[in-house]
């Protein structure tokens, strides 16, 4: 039954074969890829503008077009950190990465104008713990710090009290330790960034 | 005959031969992505469209493919799919795929997929090996999801994102963390496994 092995059928059939399925699931995805680019890149964008509205503590449709909306009407992009007017003060936003337990933690600080006071805080990227270090996504971790002046101190989950206590995660102690350091630094780092201009 | 043979073709991934808890095949996935039920249900479409539509693909080609490049064709076609399934969720779901991260690329490695069209589609005609990768994703599926429900309810107390424990629940930890998912794979294979010698014996 089996057709005698040509030098065709043994080398060359093989590989035209894999060259043109190659060449179909390149075309293929390629092709999806090009018509959703657009696409995607509106959605990350709408991610870091989302982190941006966050900061600079300005409320927001949680949809892609009212994440955009209030963006445009509030946000001033400058060079290296982003300002929003909010009732005549100016507000300043940073992005800031600094280590974690596992990996980077890049997140959105926004300050007042005394460059001292945080406005708000978002996680933009992090690679802690699911359900323990990467807790510091949720809402009540990041909300904390606003109002708050750095340096902080950590207190255990559900104990803050005073202005510079922040609720630490538990079972998330040394998250906790590596985020507070970045929530201090951020402040100095964006008296840095904004000094400079 | 023919009607025979599709029921049992549709019912042994279901059962006897699923794949998770008799083949143990996708274990890593299994123990990563079913600590919520909403990022798991997502993850096993993925798997379902991809083994389903993979093992119909190489059905289609299995005459035509050399036998010594079979499985550089068979990854192939298994990537496309499922560069496909990552491509759709960051277009269109982009807060899953952030959740999922890479998980989604990883199931061109689930073995059930490559197990799938290795064992069955290259032997069988498309439309049977179609019903055999739906079959098997299915049996995937609804493991992962019984894991995943109790995962999330224990582990956070809310089910599908929704708070269904009050204050009162003291979240577990350790269930959506990586062993809350051995200790819930191993307890579901256990008592399968139970329930079927016991079947196995009174035969």
């Amino acid at each position: 039954m089996k057709a005698k092995e040509t030098f065709f059928s043994k080398r060359i059939y093989p590989l035209l074969f894999m060259l043109i399925v190659t060449v179909v699931c390149i075309l293929a995805t390629s092709g999806l890829y090009l018509a959703t680019q657009d696409r995607a890149m509106a959605n990350e964008l709408s991610f870091t503008r989302r982190a941006i509205l966050d900061a600079a503590g300005i409320s927001y449709q949680p949809t892609q077009s009212g994440i955009e909306t209030a963006y445009l009407q509030n946000i001033e992009e400058q060079q290296g950190y982003f300002t929003a007017l909010v009732a005549n003060d100016t507000r300043y936003i940073i992005l800031l990465e600094g280590p974690g337990l596992w990996g980077k933690i890049s997140i959105m600080a926004g300050f007042e104008q005394d460059l001292k006071t945080f406005s708000g805080l978002a996680i933009v990227s992090q690679n802690e713990t699911p359900g323990l270090g990467a807790r510091i996504e949720e809402p009540w971790f990041t909300e904390q710090f606003k109002g708050k002046v750095p340096p902080f101190v950590l207190v255990e989950e559900g104990t803050a009290d005073a202005a510079d206590e922040i609720d630490a995660i538990t079972g998330a102690t040394r998250t906790s330790e590596y985020f507070r350091n970045l929530a201090n630094s951020a402040a100095t780092e964006a008296s840095r960034i904004i000094g400079r201009q | 005959m023919a009607k025979n043979q599709l029921k049992k073709t549709f019912l042994a991934p279901l059962g006897k031969d699923n794949p998770v808890f008799v083949q143990i095949l996708g274990i890593c996935s299994t123990l990563a992505v079913t600590n919520k039920l909403q990022n798991t249900m997502v993850m096993t479409l993925g798997v379902m469209f991809t083994t389903a539509l993979s093992s119909w693909t190489i059905s289609l080609l299995r005459n035509h493919i050399p036998s010594r490049i079979r499985m550089m064709v068979e990854t192939m076609v298994i990537a496309t799919f499922v560069i496909v399934v990552d491509i759709v969720l960051k277009a269109f779901f982009p807060d899953m795929w952030k959740q999922l991260g890479p998980y989604v690329g990883l199931i061109i490695t689930n073995c059930i997929v490559m197990g799938r069209v290795e064992a069955f589609a290259l032997q069988n005609k498309p439309s049977l090996s179609l019903i055999d990768g739906l079959a098997s994703g299915l049996g995937y599926t609804y493991v992962l999801m019984a894991i995943a429900f109790v995962r999330e309810l224990l582990g956070t107390g809310s089910l599908w994102g929704y708070q269904i424990l009050g204050s009162w629940w003291t979240n577990w930890a350790i269930m959506i963390m990586p062993p809350g998912g051995f200790f819930m794979l191993a307890i579901f294979i256990w008592i399968v496994k139970e329930v079927i010698t016991k079947e196995a014996k009174h035969v």
